[in-house]
């Protein structure tokens, strides 16, 4: 047998490596379709925060024996509306509040996790991501989550584009932007619970905002910007995945790692350093 | 509830006023534009223009008081009024092209869950048109000149099919050479009919090009043609008696039609 069939297609005799596989492409097309509205609106610290003031949450599901997706949808959904209630109050100064949140509920998480004995989970995993590890039912639900998301980033591409440019001049045409601006939060917040399985908490901000950067250092055009991030960002997935495979490693650092590369060629090549890159090659 | 007494204008303040916390903002404002005119609004910076800006679109609660667009409520005329922000309030970080920017003016036209159709291509491109810029339209707006932007954003305006606009710091980052090239586009929508008012912080540019001016110093200083309006006491009342600089150039006779 060859060692291109050997490195890349047997991995796939194995169920949970397909399972891994379909998991890691939802994820690496969400994150940069939602990344590009964290990028331009500079919702980075934001989406950090979310994930990991979602710890408890799925701290909590696990102790009880649920799946994870029972503890921490509706927590990550209810910390999107409250920090976007922080946010959106003018005078709070924001990162200060968002910041003692999120550390406040990441510690309390970190605390259910260790003293809880007997969880069906490695904390390392929770915080670095396993897609090794994900089961039939995390697919479906993962699937069912994504389809959602999906829909209404393409249904109300529009609005959240108008509110995202020109917030004043949406909100005077009629435009509801306090209710879109609570909805994106709401779908950030779903994105990163499908994308906690590939890339952990610590470091879902990465395949949220590097692919989507990336994109945007390639072409000037928003919508075309947001395809572009998907396909990234797919192939930072699927790259980090054979990574993490073969070499025993947690699956988030590695597509962290392969995204991140990808971010350092567009910028390269943007910036005109093409030329030096080639003549190191040779 | 109260019948119109007196011809309904596309534009009207009545007594309004707007305090954040304690601090009054606007006090006892009352003012209208009628049909066909280009109201410059001047005062000097914290007089509160973004603030009635602000409140005529209804972005800012007035406390009391109302504003009425073609006697109505402001609830009930969204899509009449257009707004074009300072540059400032943009979102630079969306790479935007000139013809997608003015699309946004249709959203509510086309509405939810729906794509353009012709009849919107159509009314962009007319639009796009109108201000001279279609030739422009797959420039990214940050790529455009201060000027070239304003345009864009008023297109933007009439795609939406407004007949009220205004815009806050209507010449800020405009140079003087694309200058000449917005005001004509305004006086070309103010001889069509429409409501235009726009703020400034300075008094030449409303002198010159506004059929009337309103100052206001968190209450209305005076309201009318500018030659009438901008007399040294009213200057005095605005900027004090060391801002009182005379208009450049003398005001020119009224031109309003």
């Amino acid at each position: 047998m060859d060692i291109i069939t050997e490195a890349f297609i047997t991995p796939f005799e194995y169920s949970f490596m397909v399972r891994a596989l379909i998991v890691s492409v939802i994820v690496g097309i969400m994150c940069p379709a939602v990344g590009a509205y964290v990028v331009t609106r500079g919702l980075g610290f934001m989406g950090d925060a979310l994930a990991h003031a979602a710890l408890p949450g799925m701290a909590l599901a696990f102790m009880l024996g649920l799946s994870p997706f029972i503890g921490i949808v509706p927590s990550a959904v209810a910390i999107a509306l409250l920090i976007g209630y922080m946010t959106m109050r003018a005078g709070v100064s924001e990162d200060t509040s968002i910041g003692i949140l999120f550390a406040g509920m990441f510690a309390l998480g970190l605390v259910m996790m260790t003293t809880a004995g007997g969880l069906p989970v490695n904390i390392e995993d929770v915080l670095l991501g396993q897609v090794l590890g994900t089961s039939r039912s995390d697919v479906l639900i993962t699937l069912g989550l994504a389809g959602g998301v999906l829909f209404l980033i393409w249904a109300l591409h529009k609005e959240f584009v108008f509110t995202s440019f020109d917030p004043t001049g949406a909100s005077v045409i009629g435009v509801p932007t306090q209710v879109l601006d609570y909805t994106l939060l709401v779908l950030l917040a779903l994105v990163i619970v499908i994308a906690l399985q590939a890339v952990g908490i610590v470091l879902v901000i990465s395949m949220l905002i590097t692919p989507a950067a990336t994109a945007q250092l390639l072409v000037r055009n928003f919508t075309q910007a947001m395809l572009i991030g998907a396909a990234v960002g797919a192939a930072s997935a699927i790259i980090g995945l054979y990574l993490s495979f073969h070499y025993n490693l947690p699956s988030g650092p590695a597509m962290a790692l392969v995204a991140t590369g990808f971010f350092i060629l567009a910028a390269a090549y943007t910036r005109g350093f093409a030329g030096a890159f080639r003549k190191r090659a040779a | 509830m109260n019948g119109a007494s007196t011809a309904v204008q596309p534009l009207a303040a009545e007594n309004v006023t707007v305090k954040f916390d304690d601090v009054t903002i606007l006090d006892d404002v009352t003012f209208s534009a009628g049909p066909g005119c280009l109201m410059g609004v001047v005062g000097p910076n914290g007089a509160g223009k973004s603030t009635l800006f602000n409140a005529l679109v209804g972005l800012v609660p007035v406390n009391e008081g109302r504003v009425l667009i073609h006697g109505r409520s402001i609830d009930d005329s969204r899509g009449v009024v257009a707004y074009v922000p300072q540059y400032e309030k943009i979102n630079t970080r969306m790479p935007m092209k000139a013809d997608e920017v003015v699309m946004m003016g249709r959203t509510r036209r086309i509405g939810w869950f729906r794509r353009p159709r012709r009849q919107d291509r159509e009314a962009v491109r007319n639009a796009l048109e109108q201000v001279g810029m279609w030739d422009r339209r797959s420039s990214l707006v940050s790529e455009l000149s201060g000027g070239q932007r304003q345009r864009v954003f008023v297109a933007r305006a009439l795609a939406q099919g407004a007949d009220v606009l205004l815009l806050d710091e209507a010449f800020s980052g405009v140079d003087i050479a694309s200058q000449e090239s917005l005001v004509g586009v305004l006086h070309q929508l103010r001889d069509e009919g429409r409501t235009i008012l726009l703020s400034s912080h300075d008094i030449d540019h409303v002198a010159h090009y506004c059929d009337e001016c309103l100052c206001i110093n968190n209450h209305v200083c005076a309201c009318g043609a500018p030659r009438d309006v901008l007399t040294p006491e009213v200057l005095e009342e605005l900027y004090g008696p060391y801002g009182a600089a005379p208009v450049h150039g003398g005001i020119p006779d009224g031109h309003h039609h």
